[in-house]
């Protein structure tokens, strides 16, 4: 049992998160222009620079490569990838 | 004159994942379906959900083959194309450098 004090664990205490961006939009907003990594659900790998994500998640890379299990498989100079196959995008 | 200019200048700008699709439109595009399907061809006409309408069609399935535990890839040609949009993964101008 608890002391008694209603401390939320939800309550905003990592003061990281704030520098950071409080919502996920506002990170991709924050990251476009960088050089990403996008994974998909089939779990192709795609490296390139962020040109602008949408509502659906759907993405517009440059200089894009296109890894299959870690190994570099194709080249492409603009890809557009339909949202609904993305599992994260991280940026590298 | 300088209308048209700006207009041009406009095209070129991705604001959206989609105006690299349209800017694609009448070019040769490549384009990854869901169950190891390539597609390339000329692009006419694509929507927001990818639907997308090609002509002059390339169509690369691969396929593993099981008792020879090789990767086989059957081709096949289709002067017109549609397809579904929920099918695509990815579509890129084929412009290779």
């Amino acid at each position: 049992m608890n002391n008694g004090t209603a401390e939320s664990p939800f309550s905003p205490s990592a003061e990281k998160s704030e520098t950071l961006s409080n919502n996920p939009s506002a990170f991709l907003s924050q990251i476009t222009g960088a050089k990403v990594a996008v994974k998909l659900n089939s779990g192709v790998e795609y490296r390139g620079d962020l040109q602008c994500v949408d509502g659906y998640m759907n993405i517009a890379l440059e200089q894009t490569e296109e890894y299959v299990d870690g190994v570099l498989k194709n080249q492409y100079g603009d890809v557009f990838i339909r949202g609904n196959n993305v599992l994260y995008i991280s940026s590298i | 004159m300088a209308d048209t200019g700006a207009d041009q200048l406009d095209d070129t700008i991705v604001s959206e994942p989609l105006d690299l699709v349209r800017l694609s439109l009448n070019e040769r595009v490549f384009v990854k379906l869901k169950g190891d399907r390539e597609i390339r061809g000329r692009l006419h006409a694509y929507d927001s959900h990818c639907n997308l309408v090609l002509s002059d069609v390339e169509e690369t399935v691969y396929v593993m083959d099981d008792e020879e535990a090789d990767l086989k890839t059957i081709k096949k040609q289709s002067e017109m194309l549609f397809v579904r949009g929920d099918a695509v993964v990815l579509i890129s101008p084929p412009t290779q450098s």
